[in-house]
């Protein structure tokens, strides 16, 4: 249908989208350095260490989710599941510190690795389009996290084996958010050295043409969906490391957040363009963004608003037009 | 089988409870419906929902202000589902977004609208004609559950007798060839996510009339309870195929579900992990018999 235009684009305009691209490679850093000099502006305390460790510990789980899920987008589904499972797990963690102590944050994280292997699985074995994987995944752990919890937080008595995340690196760096940066860097490194990276990009690129180059597609996808689902867990062990509890519906609020920092890194939707980096200024370009609205007056009503324009116009803005000659 | 398990759930008025718990999802999914038929996916219903519905609890007489427009009130609502829906199919076409990355934006957008009018108070309704919705019966059935047979029944003519409702079909089934021969397919699916907006705008109002107050939550799960019911009820998600009277055997038939579960003494708690096994089975099973051609999935 689309291929004669798909041929013809590169050679008709070689310049510009390169340009253009170049420009929008930059975009989430531009966002991140003008946010920081607004608000450092609109309130002369935003740039104390005080209010700037704050952030990064809320940013923190932020990065960790949005990190896992980008592997997801850039082989070209997406993961709606992320929150739902960031939840579930801190219920379980809660739940299971008291008995295994120390031992129970790589367990959680190992269930988490499970369950996003499930949905890897069912995704490219039954060929059922990923949305909707996770989509009824996501309903799916909701209810097993409301029945295992009895619909109530659960809180964290001894949380010694969590504690760790509270201490700062130098003094200044939170745990969290250095655990969190270092979570993106093994990820971009083992993407570097490895074949992954092109493997993912291929798949997400050109799924058919990357199967005919004999790259294994379904194994590259069900591990995009196993480190989405590891890094769900962690989140949910920083989210419990600062909340001293667990709950049913803990991080489902930061669905919106996770997939708005993707995109606005500029990973598209469309899977094969973008990285982790990008995702780490994603999000925090968002948690400022969260941050930040109160310090300049505006009700926080409007963060959800927010969330929702930037999710439609960032991933307008990435799309790949050329590939998709039918949207549904 | 919930029928042999249970000696309540054979009684007729547990059957009136089921018909009138059916009602708003009965017209969320007739919204939803169309979409589906189309080939792409809403998850905007909550959020529209939740925006309409403290809209017509701000507009209609209540404890907050003094407006007092009744019916107009309820209209305004539906109007604003309507722009709602509009919302996502232009940003569907125009800015070529995914149905369900655009939907999802758009409830994003609905829900901060909502917690806008919210404003910390809650507004409940006086108006008796409202709150009558919910209490009054007719022939034994609240007056919502007639009012969802009519809306099926209008969605019904609409997909069977006018030109959206076949275009519908059609962008759906081979929405190149529907382009190819000359149709200009973009305004039909604006026009259908403004429809299927307005659906979830009225239901927004008839979950006001039960609660009796405006909720940023109104629309807590209808999203993907509809997208259950559209597809137990035989609404493929690749589109082309279902229809709304399929979606209305699709809604009792997940009514009596959870109906049954809970009475057989399943936790409630378990109705949205049923939902999604049922989902994820159901396209499962549609989708088994293309497994070899389909070599591609996203």
């Amino acid at each position: 249908m689309s291929t004669p235009v798909a041929v013809a684009e590169p050679a008709a305009n070689p310049a510009g989208p390169r340009r253009a691209g170049r420009l929008t490679g930059f975009m989430p850093l531009i966002a991140l350095v003008a946010l920081v000099l607004a608000l450092a502006i609109a309130d002369s305390d935003f740039l104390t260490t005080r209010s700037l460790t704050a952030a990064l510990r809320t940013a923190a789980p932020l990065i960790v989710l949005a990190a896992g899920a980008t592997l997801v987008v850039l082989c070209g589904g997406i993961d709606l599941s992320i929150a739902a499972l960031a939840s579930l797990s801190t219920v379980l963690l809660a739940l299971w510190l008291p008995d295994l102590g120390g031992l129970a944050t790589p367990v959680v994280i190992l269930a988490a690795t499970a369950i996003g292997a499930v949905q890897g699985v069912a995704h490219v074995l039954l060929r059922i389009p990923s949305f909707i994987v996770t989509l009824g995944g996501m309903s799916i752990l909701s209810a097993v996290a409301l029945v295992v919890s009895g619909a109530g937080t659960v809180r964290v008595v001894d949380d010694t084996p969590v504690k760790w995340l509270e201490l700062y690196v130098g003094g200044y760096v939170p745990m969290s958010a250095a655990v969190a940066i270092i979570v993106v860097a093994v990820i971009a490194v083992v993407l570097k050295v490895t074949p992954l990276q092109s493997w993912v990009s291929a798949t997400g690129y050109s799924e058919s043409a990357a199967r005919l180059a004999g790259t294994p597609v379904d194994l590259v996808k069900i591990a995009a969906f196993c480190v989405s689902g590891a890094c769900a867990g962690l989140a949910a062990v920083m989210l419990v490391s600062r909340q001293y509890s667990g709950g049913p519906t803990m991080a489902d609020n930061l669905l919106l957040p996770a997939v708005a920092a993707i995109v606005v890194g500029g990973t598209a939707i469309t899977g094969g363009h973008g990285s982790v980096w990008r995702s780490l200024a994603g999000a925090l370009v968002v948690t400022l963004l969260r941050v930040g609205l109160p310090i300049v007056g505006v009700p926080s009503a409007y963060e959800q608003i927010l969330y929702g324009v930037i999710i439609v116009v960032c991933v307008a803005l990435t799309l790949d037009w050329s590939k998709v000659s039918i949207i549904k | 089988m919930f029928a042999a398990l249970s000696p309540q759930f054979r009684s007729l008025g547990n059957a009136q409870n089921i018909m009138d718990a059916a009602a708003v999802l009965a017209v969320v999914t007739c919204g939803i419906t169309f979409v589906l038929m189309m080939g792409s996916i809403d998850l905007s219903s909550a959020g529209v929902m939740g925006a309409s519905a403290l809209t017509v609890s701000l507009l209609v007489a209540n404890n907050r202000n003094d407006n007092d427009l009744g019916l107009l009130g309820i209209a305004v609502a539906v109007l604003l589902g309507c722009a709602f829906g509009c919302l996502s199919g232009l940003a569907l076409v125009l800015l070529k977004v995914p149905s369900f990355m655009a939907t999802l934006g758009v409830s994003a957008i609905g829900l901060g609208v909502a917690t806008l009018m919210f404003a910390g108070v809650q507004p409940n309704i006086t108006d008796a004609m409202l709150k009558g919705w919910a209490i009054d019966r007719f022939l034994g059935l609240s007056y919502l559950t007639w009012i969802a047979v009519a809306c099926i029944l209008v969605g019904w003519l609409i997909q069977r007798y006018t030109r959206l409702g076949r275009y519908a079909y059609a962008i759906g089934g081979a929405e190149e060839v529907l382009a190819l021969s000359g149709v200009k397919v973009k305004p039909y699916k604006v026009a259908v996510f403004a429809l299927a907006g307005a659906f979830y705008g009225l239901g927004g109002v008839m979950v006001t009339s039960q609660l009796g107050a405006g909720l940023v939550q109104a629309g807590n799960g209808y999203d993907f309870s509809a997208i259950t019911a559209a597809v137990v009820g035989g609404t493929l998600l690749t589109g082309g195929r279902g229809g709304v009277l399929h979606s209305a055997v699709g809604v009792l038939l997940v009514m009596v579900l959870t109906n049954g579960l809970v009475q057989v003494g399943v936790s409630p708690y378990w109705q949205g992990g049923v939902e999604g096994l049922i989902v994820v089975a159901a396209v499962a099973a549609a989708v088994i018999p293309q497994r070899r051609r389909n070599q591609v999935v996203k």
